[in-house]
């Protein structure tokens, strides 16, 4: 770059020709609007009225430009970071694979979709039921391989019924139980496809030497049983954990049976009765991703999976430029990988991790699509950010485009720090 | 999956990116191992992440060729075991929808012209910087450079007025004027700085050969931008492609481009993934065609700032 | 807005609305297509200029089957006057739409607005024309006044509502209901009942579409309607009330026996913030034997769900049955439609947009537009034997007998900002209500806020 110096003379309108067309372009788009925007940030709704700086106080106190604020801020935190230090990440760890450029691309891939399709992409992958979005499928997969799931997790009471649900789950028979009279514990809401296998429910037989019951499903289809009766078409409950207890220790458990009856032995004998609660844990859902603390988080989820191959891909050119030999004079000087990462590698991408890093956060203050599509109507208040408010606030029936004006003027505020840098860059490459 | 076989393989030298000019140095049998089993481990991750990384895109290819009521009831993963759940109704419909077919030629009309647009102008805007005398060059390129990085919303109200002043509000050519504008900075100074570096010589002769300004551009400068102007070409096209916000505003809504026209589609009172999950499908199409054929282009662009 | 004075009769009116309703839908042994619908009259019931080499764009929220139907009957327009047509689907928000083309000086000619506070504020910025002669002779003939007057603003008549729904209808699985024992409610407290029956029998009984703010809008306003009459409703709808007033608390207490138990909701109040509208329909109808849930509460268009998303067949496998009453009031009928104006920020519509509106406002284009099905005309005059199907003529037979007395979406009268967008006003104020039912003054507190910035008082 040596400006100033390799100048061919040309005649003035020959200039004009090659230079204007670009020029008034970019003054009639670019810069007039700037200059429009400042102005206009300064006036009413209707753009008759001088209200001085009062649209910019409205997004400092309106609850709903703060909250887009807000979220701008986590957004620029978060994103650029999280971003750039998974592309740092692969990028270190794709440099001596063979296959490296497969697996890059497929990372680097993203970058080619539109923020509408990147959006759809992940309104499918964000999807509650888990099954039907993948993200939960996973997160319930990995849940229920370590904790199992429960075998009557809709099993409840009645709410007027003999047992009460206590605050760990399990459900208590106040009532203290006596041996020889069979114990009837009725539960119900377990839907039909659960109760396909279950056999017909027992009265447990009578034993004055054993405390036994029954715990079953009481309901019978059409609704024509009694309430607290063992009617003949009714299922039985099998697996669940009785347990007597007295003065809060358990003195007797035992399992019910296929037929729903269990027995416990004499000491069980004016305790009270409690169904543990494993076998009524409700089963796990997944994450609400789209609900109202998520859904920044999950939309910046997708965001990171758009632009982790860009930070990856500057992060490895920066990589091969790294000189070689100081790193294995490191190792020759016993450091650990890690170390030979933290101490060398990492400051000599300093450079190349800031550029990236500031790409982004400018990226990043601009973002609308994701957001307008990911959230929902019901967490779109939640999910929030100054480029969506814009739009929000600059068009339709309730438009103040002062305020709206006002946000183009922020937005344009937060990148002027960047515009400054760049520039001295500029000036100091041409100075050289 | 596959980690036995790659750990099996013998440590390759040559894989291991630029050779270090010191050659390898002797390394005990134990740190052999423990780096070879480092590598299994390091591949074993890398291929879980680029699995992570496919799946979202192929959740939405395998969800375009599911019934509406197969993606109502069960995850997308179900038709992997159950090739009964294929069926190309979502496209055959979408495609037959005129609204969505014309909107295809919109992005079309959108994208081609204000690429060429921007590449004509910036090249010769870029020349002119890099090598034409005229006052103040420099102070007119800093404010170029200024530019690069102005957000797109502040000029959403103003160019809404403009264009309604000048009747171009709600249409393709509006559109296209606009995405020109605000892909000219960084095509100026992409293309800027690649001109820059052409040996004075070579156009010193062609001017001693009696060229003019326009010669020396179409001839000398111009032939030799290309691999700058590929990649100028490809992101642009890319981004006026993929655009939303902007055609959401300008474009005409009779006749939008196809962002908008699946925008619109997501509604309320239906769960219309059977047409936003093809459609969005087909908008990706061109640019992952683009992306896998200029790859090495696409990098160099982002290698020098090509992002919005 | 509407008087309502002889409530006896009309209770009796709404009764019998709503068993009309309740016999179509439940009586009809099929609700498809194969009945012999789609008569029309045959002749012209309205003289259209000669409008060649004009066009008109026209815009509304209808995408799909739904937007086919409607362009059946641009078709005849184009036919009948020689003009040319366009339709712009306008994506959800209309009033963000057109403000958005209007800033740009390039709006489409003809808008559906779905709600009259969107069509007063359209109003108040300038940016639709009054109807002329020829539309308000159509009006005249095919409309009840309580018809007209919805389209109208300040005594100036700007629109024409060509489009309705039935808001009052609970749509429930025939399956989870005989598995269960239980038989339609009447009463609130009979539909409670209902509903912790169905629990105990293993269904979860209700399926609430939270995540869309407007459906629970609808639930309060059919519980509200019933609890404490028309007169309070309108009152609410034009803020003379606060919304912290005592009938708002008993109406949002009413709710609460449903919100505030997590057991009576598919995923209890968290799930339910979740579920998007059309996703209710399908966890109340895509399983047959043991759906996720047992009743589904929101207009006529389930239908259209149902239809397109699940096997069910309406009639057997869906049923529905009437937004039950509360606390002994009447039976609530509320209402929603979609009204065309003209758009002109310069004052007079032209003749071509009068034409449009002037042949949407006629029986000739209800009958076309309602013989696909799908399609509720609030049309007096037009022939009802151009419904496809006993369910659809049900709905509407029962809409034109209750005559003026139903009352109109409360959310959709009052200003956008309020009643239709996302993330405040009342839809955030009542999902803020579903997600902590508790706090029924902190929902008050938070509508009324609202109401009065919306309101601008």
């Amino acid at each position: 770059m040596e400006s100033g110096k390799a100048v061919i003379r040309a005649r003035p309108w020959a200039v004009a020709c090659f230079l204007l067309p670009a020029l008034v372009l970019l003054g009639a788009l670019v810069i007039y609007p700037i200059g429009y925007s400042i102005q206009r940030s300064l006036f009413d709704a209707s753009g008759d009225t001088f209200v001085g700086l009062d649209n910019f106080q409205e997004i400092f106190s309106n609850d709903s430009i703060r909250h887009a604020l807000r979220n701008n801020l986590i957004w620029i935190v978060v994103a650029p970071t999280v971003a750039t230090g998974l592309g740092l990440i692969f990028a270190v760890l794709t440099e001596r694979i063979r296959w490296a450029t497969a697996f890059k691309l497929v990372v680097f891939m993203p970058m080619a979709i539109s923020m509408l399709a990147a959006g759809i992409i992940f309104r499918l992958v964000y999807e509650q039921d888990p099954d039907r979005g993948v993200a939960n499928a996973m997160l319930t997969t990995v849940h229920d391989t370590f904790s199992g799931t429960s075998t009557w997790p809709d099993a409840q009471p009645r709410p007027d019924g003999p047992l009460t649900v206590q605050d760990d789950g399990s459900y208590l028979l106040e009532q203290p139980v006596t041996a020889g009279t069979p114990v009837l514990l009725p539960l119900v809401a377990v839907p039909q496809p659960e109760l396909s296998d279950a056999e017909p429910a027992a009265t447990a037989a009578t034993d004055p030497g054993q405390v036994t019951g029954t715990v079953w499903m009481d309901f019978t289809r059409g609704g024509a049983g009694a309430e607290g009766v063992i009617d003949p078409e009714e299922k039985a409950l099998s697996g669940i954990t009785v347990e007597a207890v007295r003065d809060g220790e358990v003195v007797a458990a035992a399992k019910t049976g296929d037929d729903g009856t269990f027995s416990l032995p004499a000491e069980a004998d004016g305790a009270q009765l409690r169904l543990a609660s494993d076998s009524f844990t409700a089963p796990y859902n997944g994450a609400e991703w789209l609900g109202p603390d998520l859904i920044t988080p999950a939309i910046i989820g997708a965001y990171v999976w758009m632009w982790s191959g860009f930070a990856m891909v500057l992060i490895a050119a920066g990589l091969a430029s790294v000189p070689r030999e100081t790193l294995e004079a490191a190792r020759v000087d016993g450091a650990n990988e890690w170390q030979v990462f933290r101490r060398i590698t990492v400051p000599l991408l300093g450079p190349v991790l800031g550029v990236v890093l500031v790409t982004l956060m400018i990226n990043v203050l601009k973002i609308f699509d994701l957001v307008y599509i990911i959230a929902p109507s019901s967490s779109q208040a939640d999910a929030n950010v100054l480029a969506l408010q814009l739009y929000l606030s600059s068009f339709g029936t309730g438009a103040d485009q002062g305020v709206g004006s006002a946000i183009a003027v922020l937005l344009l505020l937060l990148v002027v720090p960047v515009m400054i840098v760049n520039l001295r860059r500029l000036r100091r490459e041409n100075k050289r | 999956m596959t980690a036995t076989l790659i750990t099996a393989q013998a440590p390759d030298p040559s894989a291991a990116g630029p050779a270090p000019k010191t050659g390898p140095r002797p390394r005990s049998l134990a740190s052999r191992l423990a780096s070879l089993a480092a590598g299994g481990a390091v591949r074993v991750v890398l291929v879980v992440l680029a699995v992570l990384w496919l799946l979202p895109t192929a959740g939405l290819l395998v969800s375009s060729f599911r019934s509406p009521r197969d993606i109502a009831s069960t995850g997308w993963w179900e038709a992997l075991t159950d090739p009964g759940q294929w069926t190309g109704a979502n496209y055959d419909a979408l495609l037959g929808d005129d609204t969505f077919t014309s909107s295809i030629w919109t992005t079309v009309a959108i994208t081609v012209p204000s690429t060429v647009l921007v590449v004509v102008l910036g090249a010769a805007a870029a020349y002119a910087f890099a090598w034409l005398e005229f006052p103040g060059r420099d102070y007119w390129f800093l404010l170029v450079v200024a530019l690069l990085v102005v957000p797109v919303q502040v000029a959403l109200i103003p160019v809404a007025k403009l264009f309604n002043a000048l009747g171009i509000f709600e249409t393709t050519f509006g559109v296209i004027l606009f995405h020109s504008a605000f892909g000219l900075p960084f095509a100026v100074f992409l293309l800027r700085n690649f001109f820059a570096e052409i040996p004075r010589e070579l156009l010193e002769a062609a001017r001693l050969d009696g060229a003019g300004e326009l010669r020396l551009f179409t001839r000398v400068v111009l032939p030799l931008g290309g691999p700058a102007i590929a990649a100028l070409a490809i992101f642009q096209f890319m981004w006026v492609w993929n655009d939303m916000l902007v055609a959401l505003i300008f474009a005409d809504s009779g006749s939008p481009p196809m962002t908008v026209a699946l925008q619109q589609q997501m509604r309320q009172f239906g769960s219309n993934f059977d047409v936003l999950a093809p459609g969005a499908f087909l908008t990706m199409l061109i640019p992952l065609a683009i992306f896998f054929a200029f790859q090495r282009q696409f990098v160099s662009g982002v290698m020098s700032g090509a992002v919005k | 807005m509407r008087g309502s004075g002889r409530d006896s009769r009309r209770r009796a009116f709404r009764a019998a609305a709503a068993v009309t309703v309740t016999a179509a839908l439940t009586l009809t042994a099929c609700g498809g297509d194969e009945d012999t619908g789609g008569q029309r009259s045959g002749e012209v019931t309205v003289e259209l200029p000669d409008l060649s080499g004009q066009h008109l764009e026209v815009a509304a929220v209808w995408t799909g089957a739904e937007q086919e139907n409607f362009l059946r009957v641009l078709d005849e327009f184009e036919a009948r006057t020689g003009a040319t047509t366009s339709y712009v689907p306008s994506g959800d928000n209309v009033s963000q739409f057109v403000g958005t083309k209007i800033a740009g000086g390039s709006p489409p000619d003809v808008v559906m607005v779905p709600q009259p506070g969107v069509l007063r504020e359209f109003a108040e910025n300038g940016w639709i024309a009054p109807v002329g002669d020829l539309v308000q002779e159509q009006l005249d003939r095919n409309y009840t006044q309580g018809w007209q007057d919805l389209g109208a603003a300040d005594g100036v008549q700007y629109g024409v509502y060509v489009k309705a729904a039935n808001k009052s209808l609970i749509w429930y699985s025939t399956a989870a209901f005989d598995y269960a024992g239980v038989q339609p409610p009447e009463t609130w407290d009979d539909f409670v009942d209902t509903a912790w029956t169905l629990w105990e029998s293993g269904t979860t009984p209700m399926s609430v579409g939270g995540a869309d703010g407007w459906t629970l809008t609808d639930w309060f306003e059919n519980i509200y309607l019933s609890e404490s009459g028309g007169e309070m409703y309108d009152r609410l709808a034009a803020h003379e009330i606060p919304w912290t007033d005592q009938s708002v608390t008993d109406a949002l207490t009413t709710l609460g026996q449903l919100f505030g138990e997590d057991r009576l909701m598919e995923g209890g109040a968290d799930g339910a913030l979740q579920t998007l509208f059309p996703d209710s329909v399908t966890q109340t109808f895509l399983d047959l034997d043991s759906p996720d849930a047992a009743m589904v509460f929101e207009a006529d268009f389930v239908g259209a769900n149902i239809t397109d998303s699940t096997d069910a067949v309406i009639g057997e496998d869906a049923q529905v049955f009437p937004f039950p009453s509360v606390d002994g009031g009447p039976l609530p009928v509320v209402s929603a439609g979609d009204a065309a104006v003209a758009i002109a920020p310069d004052g007079e519509a032209s003749e071509a947009q009068e034409a449009l509106l002037a042949f949407l406002a006629s029986s000739d284009a209800a009958e076309i537009w309602a013989e696909p099905g799908g399609f509720i005309s609030p049309n007096k005059s037009m022939n009802m034997d151009a419904y496809p199907n006993d369910v659809q003529r049900g709905i509407a037979e029962a809409l034109i007998e209750a005559g003026d007395d139903f009352r109109f979406d409360l959310s959709d009268q009052t200003p956008a900002a309020f009643g239709g967008t996302t993330g405040q006003g009342m839809w955030q104020g009542l999902q803020n209500f579903l997600r902590n039912p508790e706090d029924i003054q902190g929902a008050q507190e938070y509508l009324e806020s609202q109401a009065a910035d919306a309101y601008g008082d």
